[in-house]
């Protein structure tokens, strides 16, 4: 694989007085499909949140395509381009479709660059283009959170727990859309649902108790039972 | 279809209302007039009483408009709006009466206290606009707290009583030319209706709108929503402002009263009632909270050998009907309104949708 587009060395994260991340370090090569996996509250999300500054690290370094995110604000680490997903379908319910989209450009024009690669992928969202965010259905709805990060040209993707809460249909679907970004695109994804994680990710990192404990190559992890059972419970 | 160079029938109809309110502030005057008989451009008559509430109501218009980009479209609440309603008219009270400035007073007086509401307005912002929700409000509310006593104590500003303006220019002055007054506030309001709808419609108003939503959400895709928020804070004091000093100059007096709660927790009150985060709904709680005040503030009503005194009543009645319009249009009466149309909208467009559905199916 290529050079790494994130480096994250040894993070401590602190919400309030809990020390949540106790020393997260892994790094994802350009142009990956890169999955966070662990149990409910193992600190995925934290770690997710930690690169894009919503909760800072008090300690450890987070490298991003060469540069230091470290006291950077979130607005100006999302600049340098890295998009997010937040888990449960962070959208702006109030604004419409097209609202959505618009608000995500970072220079003007980027929405009419990108439009047709956003309909290709989500072609609901070309349907409902004119309706309020709330509205839409909750795939629908994930759909769009995802396209907002595709709007402006991100070279980093964080995706959080895409598939929770979606028919199996809706999930196959946005596996294929993440595919499809990807290949402008390198992806950090949170997902509890190790089968959809083993199909599209090509390497994974194992986060255990705010720690991470094992990383390398998903097709090594999907041969690898004792690893599965111990840290994810899942066969 | 063409009406004439850049002017579509659609846009005529997307701005109706607009273009039907600005027909009735531009007639007003010379309707009440013939409707009651007396001359609009007389100094006395019911022609001029109305063209006085009218210019209060659109003074209340302004100030709920510029407390609804802060509070309705922004997110933020403020307990001190009145801050910026009262010190401009304190401001620009001061320079119009100073003898020193002659006749370039009320000018000089109108700028520096817009300017000073811009400069606070930033100054407020910059230092409090990190702290979160109440913890902001409160900050707000004692910081006007503290300029209505110190204002209601300073001798050389009349302490409790305040003080009187100089005499105004004659066309200007609304007691002698109250017709050119109520057309100089028309256009400042209708000025301020658009200003914010343009805001609103630019991608500026969208990223305040995400703000108020999800301020962490907003920052996350890349907007300094400390930015966005310190645009609308002083834009809002600037408005304010202006609503201050109109209304002082439409009294000819300025009264540390101007910088109490009311002024707050009123145009917070109409706000909500018309439809936080609406265009019009400010204006129609402004209008109708303020024009039933005023109906209902000297009426009496005999019940055998008592009197039922509504003025008196008055608190009461507008909070039973304050918490009434809550509970009947819990997101106030135009935004109520427009998420019944909104959803009746979506749902016929889904049943039409599912019968294009059904009628592939079948053939």
């Amino acid at each position: 694989m290529s050079e790494n587009i994130l480096e994250v060395c040894g993070i401590h994260t602190y919400i309030g007085q809990f020390h949540i991340l106790e020393g997260v370090t892994f790094s994802v090569p350009k142009g990956s499909i890169t999955v966070l996996l662990g149990r409910n509250g193992a600190g995925k999300t934290t770690t997710l949140k930690s690169i894009l500054g919503i909760t800072p690290p008090r300690e450890g370094k987070i490298v991003f395509d060469g540069q230091d995110l470290a006291g950077k604000p979130s607005f100006k680490i999302a600049q340098l381009g890295i998009g997010y997903v937040p888990e449960h379908r962070a959208i702006f319910r109030d604004l419409t479709v097209a609202e959505n989209l618009q608000i995500a450009e970072r220079r003007k024009g980027d929405l009419a660059a990108r439009q047709d690669f956003i309909f290709e992928l989500f072609p609901d969202l070309k349907k409902h283009y004119r309706l309020a965010g709330g509205k839409l259905s909750g795939g629908q709805q994930q759909m769009l959170a995802i396209a907002r990060a595709l709007v402006p040209q991100n070279r980093l993707l964080l995706i959080d727990e895409p598939s929770e809460g979606l028919a199996p249909i809706i999930i196959e679907a946005l596996m294929h859309a993440i595919r499809r970004l990807s290949e402008s695109a390198t992806v950090l994804l949170v997902e509890q649902n190790f089968r959809m994680a083993s199909r599209l990710a090509d390497r994974y990192v194992i986060v255990d108790d705010g720690a991470s404990v094992q990383s390398g190559l998903m097709a090594d992890l999907t041969n690898d039972q004792a690893t599965i059972q111990r840290y994810l419970g899942a066969a | 279809m063409q009406l004439s160079k850049g002017v579509s029938w659609r846009a005529v109809r997307q701005n109706w209302l607009l273009i039907a309110a600005l027909i009735l502030l531009l007639i007003f005057p010379f309707l009440v007039g013939a409707l009651t008989n007396t001359d609009p451009t007389a100094r006395r008559g019911l022609a001029v009483y109305w063209q006085g509430i009218a210019i209060e109501l659109l003074i209340y218009g302004i100030l709920t408009m510029s407390y609804n980009l802060l509070f309705g479209f922004t997110g933020v609440i403020s307990f001190g709006h009145a801050l910026f309603f009262g010190l401009a008219g304190y401001l620009m009270g001061g320079f119009q009466r100073a003898p020193e400035l002659a006749g370039s007073g009320l000018a000089i007086g109108i700028v520096v206290a817009l300017s000073v509401c811009a400069a606070l307005g930033l100054l407020i912002g910059t230092a409090t606009l990190r702290l979160k929700g109440v913890y902001f409000a409160i900050f707000t509310l004692a910081i006007a707290e503290m300029a209505y006593i110190f204002l209601s104590r300073y001798e050389p500003t009349g302490s409790e009583d305040g003080f009187t303006l100089g005499a105004l220019p004659e066309w200007f002055d609304p007691t002698r030319n109250r017709i050119v007054f109520y057309y100089i506030v028309a256009a400042i309001f209708i000025f301020t209706f658009i200003l914010i709808r343009r805001l609103m419609e630019s991608p500026t108003g969208a990223v305040l709108l995400a703000i108020r939503e999800n301020e962490n959400r907003a920052r996350t895709i890349g907007f300094n929503t400390l930015t966005y928020k310190l645009l609308a804070i002083v834009l809002a004091g600037v408005l304010a402002g202006m609503a201050g000093i109109l209304f002082t100059l439409l009294n000819k007096k300025v009264g540390p009263e101007m910088l109490g709660t009311a002024y707050t927790v009123n145009p917070l009150l109409m706000t909500i009632i018309g439809g936080a985060g609406t265009l019009l709904g400010p204006v129609i709680g402004a209008v109708g909270l303020r024009l039933l005040e005023l109906q209902l503030r000297n009426v009496q009503i005999a019940l055998g050998d008592a009197v039922l005194d509504i003025g008196r009543a008055l608190p009461i009645i507008l909070g039973a009907l304050f918490i009434l319009v809550v509970l009947v249009f819990p997101y106030g009466i135009v935004g109520t309104f427009t998420r019944w149309r909104l959803n009746r909208r979506a749902r016929s467009a889904e049943r039409a949708a599912k019968q294009a559905e059904a009628l592939k199916s079948v053939s």
